[in-house]
């Protein structure tokens, strides 16, 4: 069963990605314009920063390496996870998803992987180019260790993300309609381009524990950079390394309970 | 005119049908607006001054109040992928046979989202926020009225220039780059999260000049008091002319993609 999925999936993606391709004129403006718009992002927190100096006590080039950081583990994440289930609320409702449930595969790995998303390619040009340009400016001692710290906490970043997202769209199998929790998660997502000290501390106590987002972002480059982490402290290194894998095992219980709850919605 | 009343009116319905989405819409906003105003706090707290180029934090926080939630209730995206859905679905073709008009039509249908977000949005948060952090009064009477029209400008003029990237679809048979690309001048050029008052020059005498400073910026510079009264009234007139331009660009696009509509649908 694993070998068939395992053949079956770059099939799936390599379909996808030929239909996109189709139309590349779109495809690159597209990306253009999704690089232009985080472009402005930045440049409204350099802005902010020319006049200001710091933000909670991080510098333009460390804020760099975070809003870089961010948005590679957000598009990364999102890329494997969420066009694809943002709209198994509209296949929900209108029942396709019953089509999904009698193929002999698994109904996740056939939505994620038919549905791969490329888009994401913008988002992550920008963020490696700033990515590259905040590792060479800020005032930092690399070290193997580090350089290995932050490919691993992108790394559990990229599945936190996804398996957010993942449970987000789930929810619609049980309640037909979730989309708008995608809305709470995009409102959060926006802060993690700050430094997690800057907010009150019930923000702080939601972007750790019920929307982990800054477990995405500003925890594990602060944690990093050796900024002091409101909440973990310490354990800010830790935490952020195993985030990703814990939570994909409870996207992996939640879609599991939320495919056993559904009854279809469709006529 | 009836006919666009009912749309307006269903637009607002339509949106109040779905409860959860109600709160978490009221959730998602004041997390906007408690997260602006932590930025601000954070940065005039970075530099130990209450007063930065004359301008108070609490004046900030109050500018943060407005621009998270009073200005943020028009949805450029909303009007756009209305466009770019209607074109992909062939419905567009529909509106020519209609004794309506289609620019018309998104106008009343914004006005009803528009009358639902002040409802279950820009109130709630408003009141909640400024019971929390104390928001400012309008700098004066006079101050406080031409809020209130420069607020209608601020509405018109994003529904108008919303409407005319939209429209720009039928050209590029896609609206989903306009959309970011509207809202990366909105976001840098607006006054969003920064004023122009904190901008490098000459990057802030280019953006005061920019249409997208009606969105944002001039309405709430008016609240605060920031201009004079001759000032308030010259830059109402050139909010006014730039209104009326983009008003001459929709009615002009629409005009020419009427005759670019290609149906494929079925």
């Amino acid at each position: 069963m694993l070998i068939h999925h395992l053949r079956v999936l770059p099939l799936l993606v390599r379909m996808h990605v030929r239909s996109q391709m189709e139309y590349r004129g779109a495809l690159w403006l597209d990306r253009l314009a999704q690089i232009l718009s985080y472009g402005s992002v930045f440049a409204t927190i350099g802005i902010l920063l020319a006049r200001f100096d710091t933000l909670g006590g991080w510098t333009w080039p460390e804020l760099a390496l975070l809003f870089s950081f961010q948005l590679l583990a957000y598009s990364l994440g999102a890329a494997m996870s969420f066009v694809q289930l943002r709209d198994l609320e509209e296949l929900v409702r209108l029942g396709t998803f019953d089509t999904l449930l009698v193929k002999p595969f698994s109904p996740w790995a056939y939505l994620v992987f038919s549905g791969l998303n490329i888009g994401y390619t913008g988002h992550v040009i920008l963020a490696v180019a700033l990515m590259g340009w905040a590792v060479l400016s800020i005032d930092f001692a690399w070290s193997v260790w580090s350089a290995s710290f932050l490919i691993a906490a992108l790394i559990s970043a990229t599945l936190l993300t996804a398996a957010l997202i993942t449970m987000i769209g789930a929810t619609a199998l049980i309640w037909v309609r979730s989309n708008h929790l995608f809305s709470i998660f995009f409102g959060f997502w926006e802060l993690t381009r700050y430094p997690l000290n800057i907010f009150p501390g019930g923000i702080q106590t939601i972007l750790i524990t019920a929307v982990p987002l800054a477990l995405t972002s500003s925890v594990p480059v602060g944690a990093l950079l050796g900024k002091p982490i409101p909440i973990l402290g310490d354990w800010a290194g830790p935490v952020s390394l195993v985030a990703g894998p814990i939570w994909v095992l409870m996207a992996i219980a939640h879609w599991r309970y939320a495919t056993g709850k559904y009854q279809g919605a469709g006529g | 005119m009836s006919a666009y009343f009912a749309f307006a009116r269903s637009s607002f319905h339509s949106q109040l049908a779905y409860r959860n989405e109600v709160w978490a819409n009221i959730f998602g906003k004041l997390v906007q607006v408690f997260a602006r105003v932590a930025i601000w706090q954070a940065a005039y707290a970075g530099i130990g001054g209450t007063v930065v180029d004359g301008v108070s934090l609490q004046q900030m926080v109050t500018y943060a109040l407005l621009g998270g939630a009073v200005m943020g209730a028009t949805r450029p995206e909303r009007i756009i992928g209305e466009i770019g859905r209607s074109l992909k679905t062939g419905d567009i073709a529909v509106w020519l046979l209609k004794p309506l008009s289609y620019p018309l039509y998104l106008f009343a249908n914004e006005c009803g989202s528009f009358g639902y977000r002040l409802m279950t949005q820009v109130i709630p948060t408003v009141v909640f926020t400024a019971l929390f952090y104390g928001m400012l009064p309008p700098a004066s009477l006079f101050d406080g009225l031409m809020f209130i029209a420069f607020w209608a400008l601020s509405f018109t003029l994003l529904f108008l220039m919303s409407a005319l990237f939209g429209l720009v679809a039928f050209w590029l048979m896609t609206s989903f780059s306009l959309d970011w690309i509207l809202g990366a001048l909105l976001q840098l050029f607006s006054g969003l999260l920064i004023p122009f008052w904190f901008f490098p020059e000459p990057l802030a005498a280019i953006a005061r000049h920019l249409p997208f400073a009606w969105v944002v910026y001039y309405p709430n510079a008016v609240y605060l008091g920031r201009l004079s009264t001759a000032d308030v009234w010259l830059h109402f007139g050139l909010g006014l002319g730039w209104a009326a331009l983009f008003l001459t660009g929709v009615l002009w696009l629409w005009r020419c993609a009427s005759g670019r509509i290609t149906v494929q649908g079925g």
